[in-house]
């Protein structure tokens, strides 16, 4: 339902430079928006598993799948670990890192540069 | 625009209260610095300290996660659960907590000194820092934090003595010792422990996090794990040790009054215990005269468990076949272990529980077990 979807300014492009992040209330959900090394990317601010304030956990990376014994780290940037539990998130998909079959994500949404500004399609 | 972790903490409020009140019986206040309990140690020991400060050893275990709740600094700073009005706020106000039960942070750690001498009065300094800051009338407004007294297992008599010196205090409300003792608690050498815990009406409580340094000896049955999240599974084993210990060496038999608390340690654990005991005392009790009765029967009446980290199960049916099976109704105590990283939301932990379980879960187990303390 694209439609329905509605334009939020989150701020002007150079006030939200690479570490960046704000938690806006957007009809009664909360959405984090954050500038990562790997770019913008948005949210919803709760954790499937017991409803932490997942926008206020550490932006990071992880080691990725590997061999036993092998140490590969990937996706910096792109990790959002909630606050409480530290289960880790991929800002891009939502999609929580420890479900094995993908099934569990967290809501993502458009946001994007548009004429120097950041702006948030939710 | 550009937010900070904790400015974020303080400005999204999540309201996330129970209809139910609650006992948190596994809740973790700091020392801001360990120079607070200078005051309160013999000269000689002061000396000893100086400047390095405990020395608490490390296990070498450690969390990739982190200790902490990452929105749990309090407002002014500093170390999370030093402060007793963000606790207050941030715990107690957003749950409907009533009670909680302050079991302490890294103090835990001197149950694994060498040295058992300083160890025993490591635990009496933090107890009379505990009496004057956070047990104090000044901070303690309407009685609602409880505490648990620090003792040193090294040393037994001193631990009892250590009961008997501040054991009718109004507010400390248990005894504890870490879970990574030097033998299974069931062991002679104990008993003076549990002998004054049960002279005083207190439950003796174990608390994992100490195992695998310094004294403490391996922490899994099975030797040196290598990654933190083993180290963490495996906690359990030493409560499944303690409890088949202490009702195999007859501690119930000679203290009927006593109750032992295992916290953080996990449940799933203690319905296969309790059948694997009974099945064994069936064909093994000539070992064992002492015990009259089933050995589940001792498990359900003397020992309690805290419920953080809840075991989360794939579906609601089996959790709540895990908790008919413990007894919950009987035996299970509500813990948030707040402001640890493993933290359990009551709302979200408990939703599949039925209204009069949780009640059980939630406040009355814990209110029956720490009656003697409460108005």
């Amino acid at each position: 339902m694209t439609s329905k979807k509605q334009r939020h300014v989150v701020a002007k492009e150079d006030e939200f430079k690479v570490g960046a992040r704000t938690i806006l209330k957007v009809g009664g959900r909360e959405i984090g928006v954050f500038h990562t090394t790997a770019g913008l990317f948005a949210l919803r601010n709760s954790c499937p598993h017991q409803a932490a304030p997942l926008c206020l956990g550490p932006v990071t990376g992880t080691t990725m799948p590997s061999m036993p014994g092998e140490y590969i780290w990937g996706m910096d940037g792109q990790v959002l670990r909630c606050p409480w539990h530290g289960w880790e998130f991929d800002l891009k998909s939502g999609v929580g890192l420890y479900d094995p079959y993908k099934h569990e994500r967290v809501a993502t949404y458009e946001v994007k540069v548009e004429q120097g500004e950041v702006v948030l399609y939710a | 625009m550009v937010a900070t972790i904790e400015r974020e903490a303080a400005a999204v409020p999540r309201p996330q209260r129970t209809k139910h009140e609650l006992f948190d019986c596994d809740v973790h206040q700091s020392i801001k610095d360990y120079r607070e309990l200078h005051p309160y140690l013999p000269e000689a020991w002061r000396k000893y300290v100086g400047a390095r400060g405990f020395g608490g050893p490390s296990s070498g275990y450690q969390t990739s996660v982190g200790l902490y709740r990452k929105d749990v600094v309090p407002p002014g700073g500093g170390e999370p659960g030093t402060d007793p009005a963000w606790l207050r706020q941030q715990l107690m106000e957003q749950y409907n907590v009533r009670y909680v039960l302050l079991n302490g942070g890294g103090i835990l750690g001197l149950c694994a000194l060498p040295d058992e001498d300083f160890a025993s009065a490591l635990a009496s300094a933090y107890n009379d820092w505990m009496a004057a800051t956070w047990l104090s009338p000044e901070v303690n407004i309407g009685g609602r934090f409880k505490g648990s007294m620090m003792v040193a297992p090294q040393d037994p008599l001193a631990a009892a003595r250590e009961i008997d010196r501040i054991g009718d205090h109004p507010h400390f409300a248990q005894v504890m010792i870490a879970s990574a003792t030097t033998a299974p608690l069931g062991a002679k050498q104990f008993h003076p422990i549990f002998e004054a815990a049960e002279r005083h009406g207190l439950p003796v409580a174990v608390h994992p996090g100490v195992e695998g340094r310094a004294i403490a000896g391996p922490p899994t049955a099975a030797g040196w794990v290598s990654k933190y999240i083993e180290w963490h599974t495996c906690l359990p084993q030493q409560a499944m040790s303690h409890a088949v210990s202490l009702v195999c060496q007859g501690v119930f038999v000679k203290y009927p009054k006593l109750k032992v608390v295992f916290t953080e340690s996990g449940i799933g654990w203690f319905p296969h215990v309790m059948w694997r005991l009974d099945r064994n005392y069936k064909s093994l009790r000539q070992e064992v005269p002492w015990l009259t009765r089933l050995p589940s029967e001792y498990m359900r009446e003397h020992m309690r468990l805290t419920s953080q980290p809840i075991e989360e199960p794939p579906t609601d049916g089996q959790f709540l076949s895990l908790l008919e099976a413990m007894d919950a109704k009987q035996t299970l105590l509500f813990s948030s272990d707040y402001p640890h990283w493993d933290f359990d939301n009551p709302v979200e932990a408990f939703r599949a529980v039925p209204d009069d379980l949780k009640r059980r879960i939630f406040y009355e187990n814990a209110a029956e077990l720490y009656a003697n303390k409460l108005p």
